[in-house]
Formats: structure tokens, sequence, C-alpha cells
């Protein structure tokens, strides 16, 4: 198999302006690594404020001050410039949290999902409309419905809306950023659904972000857990739920309530919040919070090493 | 058996449309008991926040009206009551917190002078005592050095910490009922984990009564006791929980249950594709109709359930409005 993506020591800050025309730094993603193999689905879950949507749009170029490589299909993404970047573009595409406001009230159906075609070039004028209908067959939507205006949709529909568009530029790599986190739950199995058939049809590659373990598990082949903008453990789908290594990952997956009677993990509590991230402490990050804390934990940043295979973790107690 | 702490009888809730009156709780009954936590479930526009605001005395003024029923709260109908009496219940007896803790605190206000005001209004505390009793509040939801924190204000608070904040206002006058409005929806996983495990641990203590409102069924097996589900303004499915996700019988109870990737206790490499309930909840114009609403969207449905209103089928504690309730 070959990595579609390769994401090497990615890391994304922002500025935040101090008195005095001072400047600090917060590292919402810090040196982060990961790969996707090709028509795989790689789940990055956090909670708020891990970094996880940040990884993902610093992957797709969405955001400014970025660092690292992001090697797509042999180049790196983020070294591209011009017309290169924008034959590039059309093989990355995001379907957005917010079907309500990820859509531009003014434009029809139709021209929502031509856009990118358009301003990307990826088809010839005349072979476009041709392509809209088949994007609408695709994803569940009558032929009628294409001239309809955003408001004239449900939640799901408008979501499949933003399915249609993403996949409009023929894209390998679909970044899904919380995409179903807004949906009633009925139709989150719809789209979820809808997603899977997708990807088996056309082959595709999804990063799929969300702060739902359940969902999680039920689209992913393989998960990254992110705490304050590292990668915390990363492993394969079934060693990540039936053998959590992380104590944070213990801690979150233990904090799911399930309908599953024979699920009756002990929980584990993770007290207080996560500390300042313009100040995060030298050690691990999650030392703070942490049940197995010992002083060596506060001193050096555990490195993400493999435990098994397909099974990495970043903590000295693993 | 002793009298229920609130019993609801044959509701109704009228919301004034533009093309008239559409009945957004039809004929809706529950009991609730002392000490114990009851769960409406449903998706968005189902009716469970409307019920709740209705207990409350809180429904939309000129816009909704209980047009029909009674809610009987320690015997004496709130259905009749003028809003002074209201008043005195509200936030004394029965109090609520909300889904967002971000906007349902005052940002101008600590949350100190928060806390102390429901204690002063209602039980008449001094501004001293007021402010003492708030400490120990904000000490029992568990926030770190409460005798500092009482006097932020609610920006200088982190999402967990400012529904901690709502649930100690809530809590002040050590209320009967506490209606929690998907309390976590806005919260991290494991922030929601330690607001429940507050919740339960309160409830226990003090023998508040809880309805949680919630689309996460995870959080009904976790939580509640008995559940009611709700489906366009109309009791679905009613019972104990355990009973109820076991063997649901209504068509969708059954849906909301297997339509939701759950975790499992043991993971394996199969991964079918999730149960879908097709469709969406309908419009307000077709909810009082006289037939099964659930009928468009369900597997079983045919020409009589198209055509008639299902009356609640009993089996043991639990009942499901369903004319094909002992198929399933």
């Amino acid at each position: 198999m070959t990595a579609l993506l390769n994401v090497q020591n990615l890391s994304v800050r922002f500025p935040i302006k101090r008195r005095w025309g001072q400047t600090s730094w917060l590292y919402a993603v810090d040196d982060v690594s990961f790969e996707v193999q090709r028509g795989e689905t790689l789940a990055i879950v956090g909670e708020s404020g891990s970094g996880k949507t940040t990884a993902a749009l610093g992957v797709a170029r969405l955001v400014a001050n970025s660092g690292g490589t992001v090697g797509l299909g042999g180049s790196d993404f983020l070294a591209l410039e011009g017309e290169a970047l924008r034959k590039a573009r059309a093989k990355v595409q995001v379907i957005f949290q917010d079907p309500y406001s990820s859509l531009n009230p003014r434009l029809r159906a139709e021209a929502i999902v031509r856009e990118p075609m358009d301003s990307l070039g990826t088809l010839p004028v005349a072979e476009r409309p041709a392509r809209v209908a088949e994007l609408f067959k695709q994803v569940g939507l009558r032929p009628e419905q294409m001239k309809l205006f955003p408001h004239q949709f449900s939640g799901g529909q408008r979501q499949r809306i933003g399915i249609a568009r993403a996949l409009a530029t023929n894209p390998e790599l679909i970044i899904c950023d919380e995409a179903v986190s807004a949906l009633d739950v009925a139709v989150q199995a719809q789209i979820l659904n809808l997603l899977r058939r997708l990807q088996r049809e056309l082959g595709l590659t999804y990063l799929f972000i969300s702060h739902d373990l359940g969902v999680v598990q039920h689209m992913s082949d393989h998960i990254a857990v992110m705490y304050m903008g590292k990668i915390v453990e990363h492993a394969d789908r079934l060693s990540l739920f039936n053998d959590p290594r992380h104590p944070y990952t213990k801690a979150l997956l233990s904090a799911v309530p399930s309908v599953d009677q024979k699920r009756k993990v002990e929980r584990m509590l993770i007290p207080g919040d996560p500390p300042d991230p313009l100040n995060p402490p030298a050690g691990c990050r999650f030392a703070s919070r942490c049940p197995l804390v010992e002083d060596a934990c506060r001193a050096a940043q555990p490195p993400l090493d493999a435990v098994a295979a397909d099974h990495k973790v970043a903590c000295i107690k693993a | 058996m002793t009298e229920p702490l609130l019993k609801i009888e044959n509701l109704r809730i009228e919301l004034a449309l533009r093309s008239g009156q559409a009945p957004v709780i039809d004929d809706l009954s529950l009991e609730l008991n002392a000490g114990e936590t009851l769960s409406f479930v449903g998706e968005s526009g189902c009716g469970k926040s409307m019920t709740a605001l209705a207990i409350m005395g809180l429904l939309p003024e000129k816009v909704g009206s209980i047009a029909q029923g009674r809610i009987l709260f320690q015997g004496n109908d709130m259905a009749q009551m003028n809003s002074s009496q209201l008043r005195a219940i509200r936030g004394n007896e029965i109090s609520m917190i909300f889904q967002e803790p971000m906007t349902s605190l005052n940002p101008v206000y600590t949350v100190g002078e928060q806390i102390a005001e429901v204690l002063r209004r209602h039980k008449g505390m001094n501004k001293r005592d007021a402010w003492k009793r708030a400490i120990e509040l904000l000490d029992a939801v568990r926030i770190p050095n409460a005798k500092a924190r009482i006097s932020d204000y609610p920006h200088q608070m982190s999402g967990g910490q400012r529904q901690r904040v709502m649930i100690a206002i809530a809590l002040a006058c050590s209320p009967k009922i506490l209606i929690a409005d998907e309390p976590t929806t806005a919260l991290d996983v494991t922030v929601q984990a330690q607001i429940f495990d507050l919740l339960r641990d309160l409830g226990r203590e003090t023998g508040t009564a809880i309805i949680l409102i919630t689309h996460d069924m995870g959080a009904v097996a976790e939580m509640a006791d008995r559940m009611v589900v709700m489906y366009a303004g109309r009791k679905a499915e009613y019972g104990p929980v355990a009973p109820v996700i076991s063997h649901p019988r209504h068509p969708y109870t059954k849906g909301l249950i297997s339509c939701v990737p759950h975790l499992l206790a043991e993971l394996t490499e199969e991964r079918p594709d999730l149960t879908e309930v097709p469709g969406i909840v309908p419009s307000l114009d077709s909810f009082g109709v006289d037939a099964c609403l659930f009928a468009s969207r369900c597997y079983l449905a045919d020409d009589k359930c198209r055509s008639k209103r299902p009356p609640e089928i009993v089996f043991g504690d639990q009942s499901s409005a369903c004319w094909k309730a002992d198929q399933i």
C-alpha cells in the first residue's frame, strides 16, 4: 500500500498580540506527523482546542503560518505555488461542519456544486452541467432540486450538497471536518452511510475530524488522538478501541456513555481543564491532569513511540 | 403508591402559525416521582424542549398556549396558575439548566452575584448570608478554589465551569425538580462525564428529581431511570430505560438506537452499514392529523397507520403508541 498523504512535522501557529507591539505565538498544532494510506480513513479525534481542525486545515492549506511538509502524491503541497497549487487543490477538498453557513445562500444548488469546477477549471465548460447532474444523483438528491436555493433544503440535504461540491473536482483526499456533528442522529446515519458508500465506489481517502468517538469507531481505519496540539496516540481501529494505552485516550473512551450493557468500563475521570495553550508545560502536556503522573513526565516531552505494530503512544508509562 | 411529584395529564400545547393552530404537544401524559431521573428523547422539533418550557411556565407569550390538559405539581395545576404563583415556583421548586452555558449567564455580573440573587429573591436571605451560601454552592458543584472564583465574571470561566455555575444557580433553592435541557451538548465528552457525575451525586444527596432532555441514547442509558421517546409532539414510547433500550416497542425508538454507532464492549473487524431512518420529522402543519405521524418513515407502516392515530398499547411498565407494537 502507498501513502497518499504523508504529513511530516506539521505545525500551525497563530499570532497573539500582546502589549507594546509584542507578539506571542500559540501553537495550535505542534510538530505533528502522520500518514494516510490511499483508500483509507484516518480519524483525528480530540476535544475542543486540541488542534484537530487546525491540523486538517493546515493539511488543506487553508490557514497561514504553517510549517513542515504535507506530501501529497509525491510532491509537497505546502511548497506549491501558482498554477501547480491550483491543480493540486482540486485533489484536496473539504466537507465542512455546518451545512447552514457553508453554502452560499444566494446561489442555486447547481451553481454551488459547479463552483469548484469553474474556479479550478478541472473540466471543459460544456461538460460541467452533465457532471453536476451526475453528482446530484451520486449523493442522493433529485435532479429537479438542482434549481433550488440552500434554504429550501433540510440540514441533511444541505450536507449532501456540500458532499457533492467536495466531489466535483474528482479529489483524492477529502477532509471531513465534523461533517455530521450538526445533524440529527437519524440524518447523521444517512450521511455516514453515504460517505462510506462513496469511499467504496470512488476509492476516496478521508481525513475524518470528529469529537464523537462512536462515529470515529464506525468510520475510520486508523485513529490519531490529539491533545493540546500533539498526537498522543496513533493506532489502527481495533488496537485503539480494544487496547488504548495513553491515559488520555483511556479517559476519553471511558467518558463516552453507551447503550451497550456489557460495556461497563471503569470511569476514569480527569479533573480540571487543559493548561493555558499560550504557556504549555515543558513536559508531557497531559501531566497536570494525568492520574499516573510522576516527576519524569514533567521533565521532558515523551516521544510518540511504537508499542506494537501499528500502534504508537506518547507516554512513558504506556 | 404515593402521589407522583409531577403529573402531566393529556397536555396539549398549541402554537399559533400563520396557517392556524398547530399542536406541538398533542395529548401527552406522564409522571415524575421524587428522586428519579426521567429522560425525554427525540430529534429536534419533536417537542422535548416545549414540554420543559410548559412545565416551567415559560411558553412564548401570545404564540404558545396550553389548550388542554393539566400539569399537576404536588397536586396543584400549574396550567391554571397566574404569573406570580408561577414565579414563586420557578427557580425555587422547579428550576432549569439550558444547553448553552455561554449565553445563559449574564456577562456583566459576577457568578457570585448571580447565584446570590436567587437566594435573596426566593429565600429572602440578606446579602452576606446569600454570598456565603453561594460560595458553598460553588464548592458543591466542584469548582476548585470557590472562594476566589466566586468573584469571577462568566467570561473568565471555561464552558464546563459555566455549566457548573448554572447548576449551582439551579440548585440554590434545593428544588424538587431540575430540568436539564441538553445540558452537555455544547461540552466535550470528558466534561460531559464530569457534569453527569455531578448531577447524579447531587440528585442522590438532595433527592431532586431530574428531567434530562437529550438526543443521546448513551446518556439516557447512563443517567435515567425512565424515558419518554417523543416524536412530532406525541409520546411514542414510555417506560423504564433498560427494557426500552433492550427491547424497544416502537419503530422510532428502535431506529434512534440503531442509527447511532455506539461504542461497543468488544470491537470487531465487522462494520455493517448503520440502520437508516429515512426522511425527517414532518412539518408543523401536519402535526394534528389523525394518523401515525411516523408512518412516512416507518418500515412497518400500512394503511391503518396512515389513517388512524395509534392508541397507547401497554406492555407491563412499558407503553408504545404503535399499531404494530406487538410485532417489534
